[in-house]
């Protein structure tokens, strides 16, 4: 904030000087403009006597002087008001980083088939937000072709989306009746929900809708065993529809955030359905990326202050780590507790026989140095005191996927 | 939405990647207030001309008529200048006011409503895809997502008459003339002296001699174009455009990459995981892991953390699981490992430690 607020202030001071100058040479042209536009008056009006010439010709003489002057004035007050245009650079170059490249390899997409990738992510990310005309535009100017069987499942989400927020409910009741089966699969309440809101929208339109209410309930029967008490609910508001529901205690039924609701869940049941995530995924790595450069400038200064630039080869792993909260969790990752390392399949989590698990190398580590062997043995039986590490180890087994660890292998510690 | 910004986070994320946007629109200002200057002492020195031209006049007791006329001829410069300052203040202040519009813009990222730091967030990815677009050449899709969002872009006039002189410059005055008509009917402003300067180039042949109409014809003024555009609109023709956008969704792949997204059987893709869905997984492939120095266990069963409120457990093929999620799946005191489909006793499961 305090970065925006110092250029502001810059800003500020350009403008007000821009005003004050334009008034100013308004005023004095204007003023120059009038005395020149008097003596020529004068000089009609009396004609071609000397004498008055003569004075005429001292006020035209002032004049003259006054009139470069002036000019000569405006020109440099003109040019005064530079310091302050560049004053306004000069707090932007300050406050914000003006060089932020060097925290990523910059060449890594600039082959033509990763900027084609590029842009077929975006073009994704545009159908996704229901932008479909821009999401075309691009298509043309990129030259990048999406399956028609890749865009159709956000057509008909964006489609239905827009429906729901004019609290039209059909064509997401027509969908959700299609999908019945796999939606019951993944348990969700989507159908009964819509009809729910359908029936709340008939009850909210009063006591003249009461038969049509009626008559819709019909629709909670296939959900009578597992809704019950929402229908139940549902149905006893049906008492005070006369007087209002709003003055009922069933006034909940008519909140209005249900419509926002409805919206999300939506989206959420059918991406899920489709195996797409809730949210684009552009979106979330655009957000991670807004989190994550600060991190590495920060670090990046770091490494430079103090000189010890081989620390960052760009390469296998960013220089430290970034916190995007647990909703990030994606995968499960494994760091070995000993050397702080992830672990790969070239270096795979072990499990000792007290229930331990280390990287493989940690492994190798503690069982070729006998006496931190012994050190990092006691580090390890913490939590079970009684157990050591044994001397033999269980035979190996290969390591599938993720969250899964080998035993260790057979091997005798001589010097233990 | 799954990343959650801190207002200080904000805060932070402006100071790197919010330079473009203000110094482009300061870089207009600038170039504004030297025309101006320009156009200032021109008329300036003009005035100081015809007045000088008096003053020798009135010393030899001139004719009436010849000091009138010579009287209207002040007049008429000083009315040229008192104009032309006006005119070229007013571009200045425009150009100054859309800095300020930006500043304000950028401000709005600490409101206290999540509503309206939400629509923040949302208009500056598609301010910073309306950047790289523009660098990649794509102007018709950048100008369209500009409006679609609400982003005041202050390129589009410029590229406007950048690419009617194109067009001259290529001989193509019909398509110049139907451009013309379509993009610069709404000029108004400090717009409008360029939108005239550029016209009268159609009364020009464009291997015209004619200063200011060579100029604007001069190859130079694309270089000089670019230089200007730096940060919005470098259009190399080598490769290498690196956007704001593109910088930040390296730097966020990275963060969010980690070998599971990359496992050969693809066993381990998460149809949440960005960096497993199909084209960003194909772009994260050259980028840097995300460093983790902690573990986190998430269970395949049930998307729970693993932890000391739910111990992971390994069953004798290796694979590790919840607690909690074992228990739901157990049946008959036997458990169906989801991934291998081989069954095991409930006992077999043994902790493990990951601290």
């Amino acid at each position: 904030m305090e970065q925006c607020l110092c250029v502001e202030r810059e800003l500020e001071k350009v403008l007000h000087r821009f005003v004050t100058y334009g008034h100013q040479s308004e005023e004095r042209l204007d003023e120059l403009l009038r005395s020149v536009c008097d003596i020529r008056a004068q000089l009609v009006a009396f004609g071609v006597q000397d004498a008055d010439l003569s004075v005429l010709s001292q006020t035209m003489a002032q004049c003259c002087k006054n009139i470069k002057e002036t000019v000569q004035m405006l020109a440099s007050r003109h040019k005064d008001i530079h310091g302050s245009v560049s004053k306004v650079g000069k707090a932007i170059d300050r406050n914000f980083d003006a060089e932020i490249s060097a925290v990523v390899a910059e060449t890594v997409w600039d082959t033509p088939e990763r900027q084609k990738y590029l842009s077929e992510t975006i073009v994704e990310h545009l159908y996704r937000q229901g932008m479909l005309s821009v999401a075309e535009d691009l298509c043309q100017e990129s030259g990048v072709v999406i399956d028609m069987s890749m865009k159709q499942p956000f057509l008909e989400l964006n489609r239905i989306l827009e429906a729901l927020r004019m609290q039209d409910l059909r064509p997401a009741l027509e969908w959700a009746v299609t999908n019945r089966q796999r939606l019951l699969d993944l348990n969700s309440s989507l159908e009964f929900k819509l009809h729910r809101l359908y029936f709340i929208s008939l009850l909210s339109g009063g006591i003249g809708n009461q038969m049509q209410a009626l008559q819709y309930a019909r629709h909670f029967q296939p959900f009578a065993s597992q809704h019950q008490r929402d229908i139940q609910i549902l149905m006893g508001s049906l008492v005070y529809l006369r007087h209002g529901i709003e003055n009922s205690p069933y006034r909940s039924l008519l909140e209005t955030n249900q419509w926002a609701e409805i919206c999300n869940i939506f989206t959420r049941d059918a991406c899920a359905l489709l195996g797409l995530s809730v949210e684009s995924p552009l979106s979330v790595s655009f957000a991670s990326g807004c989190m994550a450069l600060p991190v590495l400038m920060n670090i990046k200064q770091v490494i430079e202050q103090r000189q010890c630039s081989g620390v960052w080869t760009h390469k296998d792993e960013l220089p430290i780590e970034i916190d995007l909260g647990k909703k990030c969790w994606y995968h499960s990752v494994f760091a070995c507790p000993i050397l702080r390392q992830q672990t790969s399949e070239s270096n795979p989590p072990m499990k000792l026989i007290c229930g331990h698990v280390i990287s493989r190398d940690a492994l190798n580590k503690l069982t070729n140095a006998g006496k931190t062997g012994s050190l990092l043995r006691a580090r390890l039986s913490q939590v079970e005191q009684t157990r050591d590490i044994p001397q033999t180890f269980d035979a190996e087994q290969r390591i599938e996927g993720e969250t899964q660890t080998r035993t260790a292998p057979d091997r005798s510690l001589s010097e233990v | 939405m799954a990343v959650q910004e801190t207002a200080s986070q904000l805060s932070m994320a402006l100071k790197v990647q919010e330079y473009p946007t203000l110094k482009v629109p300061y870089e207009t200002l600038n170039k504004r207030f030297r025309a101006a200057q320009k156009n200032i002492d021109r008329e300036a020195s003009h005035v100081t001309m015809v007045v000088a031209e008096l003053e020798k006049t009135l010393s030899s007791f001139p004719a009436v008529d010849s000091v009138v006329s010579l009287l209207d001829g002040v007049v008429e410069k000083l009315s040229a200048l008192k104009r032309k300052a006006a005119e070229s203040i007013q571009a200045e202040d425009e150009s100054a006011k859309l800095c300020k519009r930006r500043i304000e813009h950028l401000k709005e990222h600490s409101g206290d409503q999540p509503a309206s730091v939400n629509l923040w967030k949302k208009k500056r990815m598609d301010r910073m895809m309306v950047e790289h677009l523009l660098r990649c050449g794509y102007y018709n899709t950048a100008v369209k997502l500009a409006k679609q969002s609400g982003i005041e872009s202050c390129l589009e006039f410029s590229l406007r008459i950048q690419e009617f002189i194109e067009l001259i410059r290529q001989n193509k005055r019909m398509d110049a003339v139907r451009h013309a008509r379509k993009h610069f009917s709404q000029a108004e402003g400090g717009q409008l002296d360029e939108v005239r300067q550029v016209m009268g180039m159609l009364a020009f042949p464009s291997d015209t001699h004619i200063s200011p109409y060579k100029d604007l014809l001069d190859p130079a003024r694309w270089k000089m174009l670019i230089q200007q555009f730096r940060y919005d609109n470098y259009r190399l023709h080598q490769l290498g455009n690196n956007s704001v956008f593109t910088i930040t969704l390296q730097a966020g792949l990275s963060a969010i990459k980690t070998p599971q997204c990359y496992k050969e059987d693809g066993t381990s893709k998460n149809p949440d995981c960005p960096v497993c869905s199909k084209s960003l997984n194909k772009l994260a492939q050259p980028l840097p892991m995300a460093h983790c120095a902690n573990s986190r266990l998430v269970c395949k069963i049930s998307g729970e953390v693993m932890n000391e409120n739910n111990p992971p457990m390994m069953l004798p093929n290796g694979y590790v699981y919840g607690y909690n999620s074992l228990l739901s799946i157990r049946q008959d005191d036997k458990v169906v490992c989801p991934r291998t489909k081989e069954v095991f006793n409930f006992s077999q499961a043994e902790k493990v430690y990951i601290m």
